[in-house]
């Protein structure tokens, strides 16, 4: 038998292809949820056009995130409902923002909300409302199923983040001291959710230095305890320890009980609480209307958004105060406020990795990496039986400076984060790329407030705390750091400051 | 005429080989711990090669005559070695003797053959030619047998049908050595004679060689394996020994035919003959039908759901002759209703009502099968049970995992439901517990259907008594946010292994 070259051609093409389809499928994906066009568009002072009708509006709210809807909730609990709530974005919900496939609904950012302590007093109320706290016992299917959280350290799993192998004696001593200067801390009670109510000048001092100079100042020189703390700043905050406030390091152990359960947490992550607030003012938000301008007039204020004015009394300001000096006429330039970049993807398996190694967990963090893991979106599933699964990866882009890392996220496309994000997981998880099938990545300029040194008792932050005049701040930024109750205590502070002068069953008191 | 001599050398060589890779490679599938069994027989046989050869100077005269009953020898020793062991494996406790004794019968015939074959042939070469040759057939032939039998012996004939093979080969060579030796041989016409008798045994051996493994087969893999499937669910087997028909669901056994009677009519009617008037029954898992079975025992019952996750399951134990023998056909009744799905999102999603709840999953082996223990899922199923109506939960083995057990019981309890646990002897389980649970108070019933063969309303209140071994101990409940039972379970069965 000859062969020739068109049949030996064939043949190797063939030999060819056999091997392709041995490679690793395809991942498909894109950027979601991006917005910062809309905001360059604030920025670079892009002409708008003039407003084609004019609402008159008692209460504007800006922002659909957790303070937004909060207020919102707050102002129709209290039985006024003359207002709006304006979102730039086409879906409300801002860091508490999720997604749905047909596996499950899964977060695109803030994923779990801590059980609240007894001074949380409102998110108790929100969670007595959905049924989340019953009778003073927390509902079992929305506490994070067992087992929690891992940690890969030293090529395996251990159960929880905290590091538990692998100790040296200096290690386990500098642990067991912090957690008696914690202790301490918490007995002061100047450590709370939400943190005004503790607010101490007493404890300024902390402010002024970054918690990693506090950590050597307590001679607590550990690496993995320095890793540990990395970690939990770098989650929190989006900030290494080197950029946070010695204060807020503190404050994120100090203003919660050791022991607590939970957390609380939804298969869409904080996107749950967004649907049960939006099933109840979901009629007063309109999604899509971009606020570029707000001016003071003799009776009120003018709220632009695109081709719809309004005029209003008050206005519950409660986007990122950032945005402000752009919106606001007459605020000056904001020195205080720092934003940390991130980026978020979700993944969806089509079949879990054979290098799962061990009992699903909810919380996946690996020790050394730069991300912060994953959570796994079916997790919270009553099911037995779960063959294909989400998991949303985390990733503060911590290390560097903010401005260049937000060039970073606007340079890079999303093959660049893709396999950014597959080369941190491959060092867990070696067949991940087997196991994916599309990766939809969101990355945020100005994700989290990042509370610097000098930024919790900054006179700019507090000053733009305070309820003054018609506007009214309510973003988490205020409080120095984005967490789901300080936006829910802020939005419905600025509700009741707004309910004093407006109608509702509270009056015009 | 040279030529064929040395291919004589060649296959002997072979045959030699091929006996010492059978015996190794049974050893090694048998016994396991392959380097210790190819090590040690590698070692026995060339050590009984060496001894071979050092006997072979005793042989004075006929030798011709000698080397032919030696492969003669060494075909029916040889060639029935395999089906000699396969069978001492299975019926005897000797397999390591015999294995060995062999080997070395048969290492001292291989070290014979050679000497003995040289000396026959050196007055016809020069014998620098005779070790050159001899040697380079000898060896070559090793080769040979070491790449055959991976490659085409072991997978296509099998380890019995090998040996015999080669044992033909060998009373092949013998039978042509009494021509090639004839000026040698003094009664080379009766040899002939016995080589091919000899030679048909082999032949019918090699034939019957499935029915040798096969019987020996069965004694070793005690069950046959009449069904095995891999679901997207789980991997399902069920054995067949005589009478006796095993169900195991990833490897863990559900149940035995032979003593299943005992563990269903325990689960179902201490509690489902206490409800005064019941008309719809729910049952979680069971997709064997063989508690529905039970259950169709009631005539005043208008209708039965049985939820298991995996379609397949309830398919066979729908189809199979086998096994619809065993459940009575029960998923047959117009009264049961077959729904195949996830057991907790189901009870928690819908709202019908039930008077009698059967929940009878998997042991609690990981978080997964843990959820379905949890207080949640019992506050749960506890939303669908009538006012009269009574639950009840196979609880795992109060005998072997006693903390598992009290901690099932304990966890009922603060769903809010009363509790009367209560504990079977199963021969293929040992004793089994179950726990009782209503939002009522519970009185063993003092009637029961006709027929039964365990379950008697006369000793039917002394299976709620535990004696010491199996005592009531405190335990806290299993939760969804912190699964003690699955480490509780863990830890007991791995105190029992111990």
């Amino acid at each position: 038998m000859t062969v020739s070259r068109r049949g030996f051609m064939q043949s190797a093409s063939a030999a060819l292809v056999g091997l392709s389809l041995k490679s690793d499928p395809p991942i498909a994906g894109s950027f979601v949820n991006d917005s910062f066009q809309l905001g360059h568009q604030l920025r670079d002072h892009a002409s708008f056009p003039s407003p084609k009708q004019i609402l008159k509006t008692p209460v504007v709210i800006v922002g659909g995130g957790i303070a937004g809807l909060s207020a919102a909730w707050w102002l129709q609990k209290k039985g006024f409902t003359d207002f709006v709530l304006l979102e730039m974005n086409d879906q409300p919900g801002g860091n508490s923002r999720w997604g749905e496939n047909e596996i499950t609904a899964y977060p695109w950012a803030a994923h779990y909300v801590p059980v609240p302590g007894p001074k949380a007093i409102y998110v108790r109320e929100l969670f007595e409302e959905l049924a989340v706290l019953r009778d003073g016992q927390w509902e079992d299917r929305y506490l994070c199923f067992a087992p929690q959280e891992r940690l890969f350290l030293y090529g395996r799993w251990q159960e929880g983040i905290e590091p538990a192998i692998g100790l040296s004696e200096k290690d386990r001593d500098q642990f067991r001291r912090l957690e008696e200067r914690i202790h301490q801390f918490r007995a002061t009670g100047k450590f709370t959710v939400p943190m005004e109510l503790g607010l101490s000048d007493n404890t300024g001092d902390l402010d002024q230095i970054s918690f990693a100079d506090w950590l050597r100042d307590q001679r607590m020189d550990s690496r993995i305890l320095n890793w540990y703390m990395n970690y939990c700043c770098r989650d929190d905050y989006g900030a290494t320890t080197v950029e946070t406030s010695a204060w807020a390091g503190i404050q994120y152990f100090a203003s919660r009980e050791p022991e607590e359960k939970g957390p609380l947490t939804w298969p869409e992550g904080n996107g749950w609480i967004v649907r049960r607030l939006l099933e109840r003012v979901g009629k007063f938000v309109r999604t899509g209307q971009m606020v570029h301008r707000i001016s003071h007039t003799k009776r009120g204020l003018n709220v632009l958004a695109g081709a719809v004015g309004y005029q209003a009394e008050f206005v519950i300001f409660a986007a990122p105060t950032f945005l402000a000096p752009y919106l606001i006429e007459g605020v000056a330039p904001l020195r205080d406020f720092e934003y940390s970049p991130w980026v978020t993807a979700n993944f969806t398996l089509d079949r879990l990795p054979d290098s799962y190694g061990g009992d699903l967990t909810w919380d996946n963090v690996f020790m050394d990496s730069p991300s912060l893991g994953y959570v796994d979106a079916t997790h919270q599933s009553l099911r037995t039986h779960v063959d294909r699964t989400v998991w949303t990866f985390y990733w503060a882009l911590a290390d560097g400076e903010p401005s260049r890392n937000r060039q970073l996220l606007l340079q890079r496309d999303w093959s660049y984060w893709k396999e950014a994000i597959l080369h941190d997981l491959e060092r867990v998880h070696h067949d991940i790329r087997r196991c994916v099938s599309r990766i939809d990545v969101m990355r945020m300029g100005h994700a989290m407030a990042r509370p610097k040194v000098g930024a919790i008792f900054s006179p700019e932050r507090r000053r733009l705390s305070k309820p003054h005049g018609r506007i009214l701040f309510a973003n988490s930024d205020l409080s120095g750091f984005s967490i789901f109750e300080e936006a829910q205590y802020r939005g419905v502070k600025a509700a009741d400051s707004v309910l004093r002068f407006v109608g509702g069953t509270h009056g015009i008191a | 005429m040279g030529i064929l001599l040395f291919i004589t050398v060649l296959l002997i060589a072979a045959c030699g080989l091929i006996y010492e890779l059978i015996a190794g490679t049974l050893a090694s599938y048998l016994l396991g711990d392959s380097v210790l069994q190819f090590s040690t027989i590698i070692g026995c046989y060339l050590f009984a090669m060496g001894i071979g050869s050092a006997l072979s100077r005793y042989i004075d005269r006929g030798l011709a005559y000698r080397f032919v009953w030696i492969e003669l020898l060494l075909g029916v020793v040889g060639g029935f070695s395999s089906a000699l062991l396969f069978l001492a494996f299975a019926y005897t406790q000797g397999f390591q003797l015999l294995m060995y004794a062999l080997v070395i019968v048969i290492g001292i015939l291989v070290g014979l053959e050679i000497p003995l074959l040289m000396r026959i042939i050196r007055g016809r070469y020069d014998f620098r030619d005779v070790v050159a040759h001899v040697l380079t057939f000898d060896y070559l032939g090793a080769l040979g047998a070491s790449l055959l039998f991976p490659v085409l012996l072991v997978p296509y004939l099998g380890l019995v049908r090998s040996a015999m093979l080669f044992g033909i080969v060998n009373v092949a060579v013998a039978l042509w050595g009494t021509f090639l030796f004839a000026n040698q041989l003094a009664k080379a016409q009766a040899l002939r004679i016995l080589c091919c008798v000899v030679l048909c045994g082999l032949v019918i051996g090699m034939a019957q060689a499935k029915r040798i493994t096969t019987a020996a087969e069965d004694n070793i893999y005690a069950d046959d394996i009449i069904f095995a499937r891999d679901t997207r669910y789980q991997h399902i087997v069920l054995t067949r020994f005589k009478d006796d028909i095993r169900l195991f669901l990833n490897s863990h056994l559900q149940f035995s035919s032979r003593d299943e009677y005992r563990y269903h009519e325990a689960l179902i009617h201490p509690g489902l003959s206490a409800i005064p008037a019941p008309r719809r029954v729910l049952v979680l898992g069971g997709g064997d039908g063989l508690a529905v079975r039970e259950i169709l025992k009631y005539p005043q019952i208008e209708s039965i759901t049985l939820v298991d996750l995996d379609p397949e399951m309830t398919r066979l134990f729908s189809t199979h002759p086998m096994l619809t023998a065993l459940n009575q056909k029960s998923f047959s009744a117009s009264r049961v209703h077959i729904i195949n799905a996830d057991a907790f999102p189901w009870v928690d999603s819908d709202t019908e009502s039930f008077d009698f709840i059967v929940i009878d999953f998997p042991d609690p082996t990981n978080y997964s099968l843990g959820k379905l223990y949890t207080t949640t899922f019992y506050k749960a199923a506890a939303r669908h049970l009538s006012a009269q109506g009574l639950m009840v939960v196979q609880s795992t083995s109060p005998m072997f995992a006693r903390d598992s057990y009290w901690c099932i019981a304990e966890t009922i309890k603060q769903a809010g439901l009363q509790t009367y646990p209560y504990h079977v002897y199963v021969p293929s389980f040992g004793e089994w517990g179950f726990v009782i649970a209503g939002h009522r108070e519970y009185e063993p019933p003092t009637s029961l259907p006709a027929g039964l063969r365990f379950v008697d309303a006369k000793n039917l209140p002394a299976l709620f008594q535990f004696p010491p071994d199996m005592a009531p101990l405190p335990m806290v409940p299993n939760r969804l946010d912190d699964q003690v039972l699955v480490r509780l379970y863990d830890q007991d069965w791995k105190d029992i292994s111990h």
